[in-house]
């Protein structure tokens, strides 16, 4: 495989755009569809581009980045596709075949990115305690360019390794499987850390059942399969309505506390 | 970590109106909701950074901006589209100065819900029908299918970006007017929805963390009465039939003990959960596809 440094730079830094693209920016332009062609523009092979980018935009049907969950990963599988099928001289199949492996990969790299990135939730409270925008802005850019960073060198590193890579990588994701399942385990349970930062401030003695309360709800609901894409939805119905008739009786309370005061200084 | 304590603004005339100029660039900054996504608090430090141009505009006393960067900071998920109309309600709430309290309800209940109606619009139904009209247009050889998908699914949504923060904006200015009447009571409101949402939330959200144990014990005969079958004890199962989700309720409410009564930093608490993570990967309790490191008398499962 001939090695052009000039693709090389250019690959680097497209792969840099569509990692942060893929969860912020326009979130368009990372899809397959749209960045195979780009990438098979730079490699010199647009046609290329637009077969594999068509074809894999199909297949990533019913993958959709919903509800937090993690598919594997489109930015360095069209990346990865592209360089095996362009420089390699792959089959359009045989290349989506084998990019799989490196967007499995990818996978592994957003849950690492994602795990470390909460460390980073530390500066941005005290940059907010500062009442410091700059701060939350360095926030920002710190982890973007940590995510297209990362992405960018794997991208250098497949093309300059190229199909030899798969069978490395094969071997890491075997051996350090437990490691990445431990990421895995513990990027799930950090979310309970938010949930406590809110409970911290909303949660009053007197409310202790209503959070039993919302938790069953959502329990039912999300068992229940004609009721469990909408769960969220309805258990905020529910809410609702508890909270209005709490607002409407308290409110009332106040009003006729306030009128048997009154009531009370006529007589006198 | 003064301003944490405040429940109210030291400044609570409401503010002027915001300009249009400041909310369209809140929602070009609203692209960045998820720049800083991480597992603890999702997206809101992207979410502060969007609402920042609003909140300076709001707030010009330097405590109550630091007061309502803070708050801004909670745990936030919701669908990175639809953001703009829980940011169009939480900014005509700071614009009227209303209690901090009952903002941070308000927003978690909005945001919540908001993520599986967006997910339903945009990713299960206007993506998939673009990707079949486009994708072999592009299979074809043909530019246009790109080039049309782009049109197609952005135009969407910087349409629905600047159409949810206008709406929300002007309908959450109306709304919380006839609010304030009753302010401390819609608090208690408010309070009470949002902690109800978060009672949601750790069942809808984290039953992702469940346990992966799964012991071999013998063998039994098949529904067929000939051929024998494994048979295997699923700990998880067990829990299940004492309390669905009883591991995330355990841990949110763990936190929140660590949190509250024992002073822990957010920071602790995720050093804490690596740990717990990692060390039960090493032994396979935790679900996953993974190989454990340590050779256990049981198998993995998801």
């Amino acid at each position: 495989m001939d090695f052009n440094i000039i693709e090389c730079v250019l690959l680097a830094i497209v792969t840099f755009i569509f990692a942060i693209d893929q969860f912020s920016l326009t979130e368009i332009v990372y899809r397959p569809i749209i960045a195979c062609p780009i990438i098979g523009l730079i490699l010199g092979d647009v046609n290329m581009g637009l077969i594999i980018g068509g074809t894999y935009e199909l297949m990533m049907i019913g993958n959709m980045p919903v509800g937090g969950a993690q598919p594997p990963n489109a930015v360095l599988g069209s990346v990865v596709a592209m360089i095996f099928a362009v420089k390699a001289h792959m089959d359009t199949n045989a290349a989506l075949g084998a990019c799989m492996i490196f967007a499995t990969f990818g996978q592994y790299v957003v849950t690492v990115m994602f795990t470390i990135m909460s460390g980073l939730m530390a500066k941005a409270d005290k940059a907010a305690a500062e009442a410091n925008p700059k701060g939350i802005t360095a926030v920002l850019n710190i982890s973007m360019a940590g995510l297209g960073g990362l992405f960018a060198l794997i991208a250098i590193v497949a093309y300059s390794a190229g199909v030899g890579m798969s069978d490395t990588l094969t071997e890491i994701s075997k051996n350090a499987s437990w490691f990445m399942g431990g990421l895995g385990a513990a990027g799930g349970m950090m979310r309970f850390v938010g949930f406590a930062i809110l409970l911290k401030i909303m949660l009053s003695n007197d409310l202790w059942g209503y959070l039993l309360a919302g938790f069953a709800f959502a329990l039912i609901l999300g068992n229940i399969p004609a009721t469990s894409s909408a769960a969220l939805i309805l258990v905020a119905f529910i809410g609702i309505a508890i909270a209005l008739n709490d607002f409407l009786t308290t409110s009332k309370i106040k009003e006729n506390a306030g009128s048997g005061m009154g009531g009370m200084s006529d007589g006198i | 970590m003064e301003s944490n304590a405040m429940t109210t603004y030291k400044d609570t005339t409401p503010a002027a109106r915001v300009d249009n100029k400041t909310l369209n660039k809140m929602v070009w900054r609203s692209m960045q909701l998820q720049a800083a996504f991480n597992y603890e608090r999702m997206q809101s430090a992207g979410w502060l950074w969007a609402m920042l141009p609003g909140l300076q505009k709001i707030h010009t006393n330097k405590d109550d901006l630091a007061a309502s960067m803070t708050h801004n900071m909670d745990f936030l998920n919701t669908h990175p589209f639809a953001v703009t109309f829980v940011m169009g309600m939480v900014l005509s709430m700071e614009q009227q100065k209303m209690d901090i309290q009952t903002i941070r309800s308000v927003r978690i209940s909005t945001a919540a819900p908001l993520g599986g109606i967006g997910d339903a619009l945009f990713w299960y139904t206007l993506i998939p029908i673009t990707a079949g009209m486009t994708a072999n247009m592009a299979i074809d050889g043909n530019m246009m299918g790109p080039i049309l998908y782009f049109i197609i699914a952005f135009g969407a949504e910087m349409a629905l970006r600047y159409g949810l923060m206008y709406w929300s904006y002007n309908l959450g200015t109306k709304a919380v007017s006839m609010m304030t009447a009753h302010a401390k009571e819609f608090t208690h409101a408010a309070s009470l929805l949002g902690v109800f949402v978060v009672g949601a939330l750790i069942s809808n959200y984290g039953g992702g963390t469940h346990l992966g144990i799964s012991i071999p014990n013998g063998q039994t005969v098949a529904e067929d009465g000939k051929t024998m079958v494994d048979v295997f004890i699923n700990i998880q199962e067990y829990l299940d039939k004492i309390l669905p989700c009883l591991i995330p309720l355990l841990f949110t409410l763990m936190c929140y003990f660590l949190i509250k009564k024992k002073n822990w930093t957010p920071t602790k608490c995720i050093g804490l959960f690596l740990v717990i993570g990692i060390v039960g990967a090493i032994f396979g309790i935790w679900g996953g596809d993974y190989t454990p490191l340590v050779p256990v008398p049981w198998n993995v499962v998801a």
